[in-house]
């Protein structure tokens, strides 16, 4: 059925850099395409709310961080880089306050991961739930550089009956509305998190949360705390409603339409197995094989394999993934699909990631709708 | 260093092409984007229009109910929920809300559109 194809290459173009560059527009004419023009969809206008439209979503290994899903909880007041510090406090030998110059003095340190919302793909959640109605682009992939969580950590003096991180960023609410206030476990976020201050080689950006983020790789961006202010280790979770209600994962699967009490529930971590088709020509010609591309990602360190089906899910063929991988990044795929009968092709893509898990037909139903993998389809009309 | 000189070449055409092809088709009708943030979605008019106006927009642009495809009991639940957090929703028009909610915003609205805006920096 299929020829795999080599995916393109890693580096992201702005259409003007595009147009200007000649090998990659000779790559563009090969493709018979022009790059799309750099946008945002907007979901929301305060808070701020923009997906990365599905067009732009696959161009690159990197996401351009100006084309960067942007997800606020509330109105934040942007810290000044000058004055800003990171405080350190609870169960610590010694408390810190550390300036960004302070910070900036410690070992540094990198990773190359995706960073995806909780709530990408709600729009397709069935029954119909409330939230911000992201299709797919409320995901990327970029290289955050900081220092370790770590590192931070044992310049405090990490007491010995810390089990969770408290994080606080400097959107704050109204009024009586509860503050974005949360934590995850201790393990994970001091072996692989990083306060990140730069994205992507560039100082991080106001929106993705300057001066500095928690990193938190393979894991929803609701850890992903933004204008990271003061981080606290304590022997217990943090309570409020992002802790208590929202961001939370049925314990065990439900028919979709329940409610799942809070107690059902617990924190939601790790990103599910999910396969994108970002580019997909509308039509086709039997014998002639036509290009998909998409990403691919998941909780685990890696993707083992991407497939697709044009006959529902009964047999499928391997896409061909890109070479540029890192533990919990994303993988671009390419697929060459040669129609071989006219009329209406349905195109399905699935994942695979390092540890076996395979990206399921539906999602597993929340009432929030978060982390929706089920397969996505295209179809493209096929001419004699 | 005579293979980097064909390539050249072939760059060189190729660049050639482009430019007396001119701009290609859908750069030259392209309107200004807005800027992120700078356009706003209104809640439709009604008598209610007021009301929502007064409760959601301290805390949210109206875009954010505009996309919603939610049952009366889903709205309920929303709207109880906002009015918790301080919307300034009177008990006695909650109903009313709801009903407005539900006959824009239900299962069946399909009207709401994202707003192509410019990236930042752009």
């Amino acid at each position: 059925m299929v020829r795999p194809e080599p995916p393109r290459s890693r580096f992201g173009l702005s259409r003007r850099a595009f147009l200007a560059t000649t090998a990659a527009g000779l790559a563009g004419a090969a493709i018979g395409a022009t790059p799309p023009r750099p946008r945002m969809l907007q979901m929301n206008g305060y808070p701020l709310d923009a997906e990365t439209p599905l067009d732009l979503l696959g161009r690159s290994y990197l996401t351009p961080n100006d084309l960067f899903y942007v997800r606020h909880h509330w109105n934040p007041t942007m810290p000044d880089p000058a004055t800003w510090v990171l405080k350190v406090e609870g169960e610590v030998e010694k408390p810190l306050a550390l300036s960004l110059a302070d910070l900036k003095a410690l070992p540094r340190a990198s990773a190359t991961c995706v960073l995806q919302c909780a709530g990408n793909g709600r729009a397709f959640q069935r029954p119909v739930v409330p939230g911000v109605q992201w299709r797919y682009g409320a995901v990327g992939n970029a290289k955050w550089t900081g220092v370790r969580v770590k590192d931070v950590l044992e310049r405090a003096g990490l007491k010995a009956g810390a089990k969770h991180l408290h994080t606080f960023g400097a959107d704050a609410p109204p009024e009586k509305v509860p503050p974005f206030h949360r934590s995850l476990e201790l393990e994970k976020v001091r072996e692989d998190g990083i306060i990140a201050f730069e994205m992507n080689g560039e100082p991080l950006p106001p929106l993705h949360g300057a001066p500095a983020r928690l990193v938190v790789p393979g894991w929803a961006g609701d850890h992903w705390m933004k204008w990271l202010g003061r981080i606290s280790p304590q022997a217990a979770p943090q309570t409020g409603f992002y802790m208590d209600v929202a961001y939370r994962w049925p314990n065990a699967p439900g028919e979709p339409g329940i409610a799942f009490k809070p107690e059902e529930m617990h924190s939601l971590t790790e990103l599910s197995v999910k396969s994108t088709i970002t580019e997909a020509p509308k039509s086709a010609r039997v014998g002639h094989a036509a290009t998909l591309r998409g990403v691919a990602f998941s909780g685990s360190p890696d993707v083992a394999k991407v497939e697709l089906s044009d006959d529902g899910g009964a047999t499928w063929a391997p896409a061909t993934l890109g070479r540029d991988h890192d533990p919990y990044a994303w993988r671009l795929w390419s697929f060459a699909y040669t129609p071989r009968k006219p009329g209406r092709a349905t195109l399905l893509a699935r994942a695979t990631d390092s540890r076996g898990s395979v990206q399921p037909k539906d999602p597993v139903w929340n009432q929030s709708g978060y982390l929706h993998n089920g397969w996505q389809s295209v179809d493209i009309e096929v001419g004699e | 260093m005579k293979g980097a000189r064909r390539v050249a070449g072939a760059l060189g055409l190729a660049l050639g092409a482009l430019i007396l092809a001119g701009p290609a088709p859908n750069v030259i009708d392209e309107k200004p984007l807005p800027a992120l943030g700078a356009e706003l979605g209104a809640f439709p008019e009604g008598p209610m229009k007021a009301l929502a106006d007064q409760a959601c927009l301290h805390c949210h642009s109206a875009d954010m109910v505009r996309q919603q495809r939610l049952t009366e009991k889903q709205w309920t639940a929303e709207v109880n929920k906002m009015a918790g957090w301080g919307a300034a929703v009177p008990e006695e028009e909650r109903a009313a809300l709801v009903a407005y909610l539900v006959e824009h915003f239900g299962p069946g609205n399909d009207s709401f559109r994202p707003v192509e805006a410019r990236p930042v920096g752009k």
